[in-house]
């Protein structure tokens, strides 16, 4: 993925969509290394129990997810803001789309705004948000 | 009492303060990783010194890693028992944190509200973890919103 400059970006622009895997051991690895090492994020069966449909992904490594992908495309800029709602659960062992257009476009503050968003493979958006990013 | 019952004087008071002891580029470097982020930007501390930051920092969202000691005021964590889920976050970034980072935590409640939706009310807390470094300098504002459906009709709105 080739890295856009702040003057080539424009409102409307998109960043290219990103298959991301939410690989199960990724999932229970980051859970236990942010210190939440809870059933629903590290075990199906322990998930299924708390009345879920299987091992999710903590909203925290959705919204950090959504910062990768934004960061490698946009790469030279600083996340200044990220905000996000999970609108849906996350499912370990499955594939989401990352997808971001711009919305707004500041020339002397050089900031961006984004919307950003996860999908699920059925096209559901589990995840939305905005962001800023600055250029130096 | 009732989530609509919490007293909005809560609202703004610091209820915990938590110091973390230095952070070190390992523990950014592994952050990083757990991501599955293998750029050398993030994990490569000889690589990070020609990036914008002159040398490694924290992956931003690592933020939301420094939770603080305690979740909630006892008297918001009684009425938010019953399963309560992270219903999103907003987070302002300022300084970067660097190895040998030393970051104070300061948590508040910034807002008290109910929903009530075709499902129900659903109560929403808002609450904030300031974090500063060593030298004061502002590094994040991470507003974490936590949901839980109503267990009565909760007497409206406490916003």
């Amino acid at each position: 993925m080739s890295a856009p400059d702040f003057e080539a970006l424009d409102v409307g622009d998109e960043m290219p969509p990103v298959e991301v895997e939410i690989g199960r051991e990724l999932v229970s690895g980051h859970a236990r290394f942010l210190g939440m090492p809870f059933p629903r994020f590290t075990d199906e069966e322990g998930a299924r129990a708390e009345g879920l449909p299987g091992q999710i992904a903590p909203g925290n490594m959705s919204l950090a997810i959504l910062a990768r992908e934004l960061l490698a495309w946009a790469r030279g800029a600083r996340l200044a803001r990220l905000g996000t709602t999970f609108r849906g659960v996350v499912l370990a062992g499955s594939t989401a789309l990352v997808q971001a257009t711009v919305t707004g476009k500041d020339d002397v503050a050089r900031t961006l705004e984004c919307d950003l968003w996860m999908e699920s493979g059925e096209g559901d958006r589990l995840v939305i948000g905005t962001a800023t990013l600055a250029w130096p | 009492m009732s989530f609509a019952d919490i007293p909005r004087s809560v609202l703004g008071q610091e209820y915990d303060r938590h110091v973390y002891p230095p952070v070190s580029a390992e523990e950014l470097v592994a952050y990083a990783r757990s991501l599955g982020i293998d750029d050398p930007l993030w994990t490569d501390a000889e690589a990070a010194t020609a990036g914008p930051w002159g040398g490694l920092v924290a992956f931003p969202t690592y933020v939301v890693k420094l939770r603080g000691g305690k979740h909630m005021p006892d008297v918001v964590a009684r009425e938010m028992t019953a399963g309560g889920f992270d219903a999103g976050k907003d987070i302002d970034f300022h300084a970067p944190i660097r190895p040998g980072d030393s970051i104070t935590a300061s948590s508040s409640i910034v807002d008290l509200y109910e929903k009530t939706g075709r499902s129900g009310s659903m109560w929403f807390v808002v609450y904030r973890q300031e974090l500063r470094n060593q030298r004061g300098e502002l590094v994040a504002n991470v507003d974490s919103r936590m949901m839980q459906r109503g267990r009565s009709s909760g007497g409206g709105s406490t916003s």
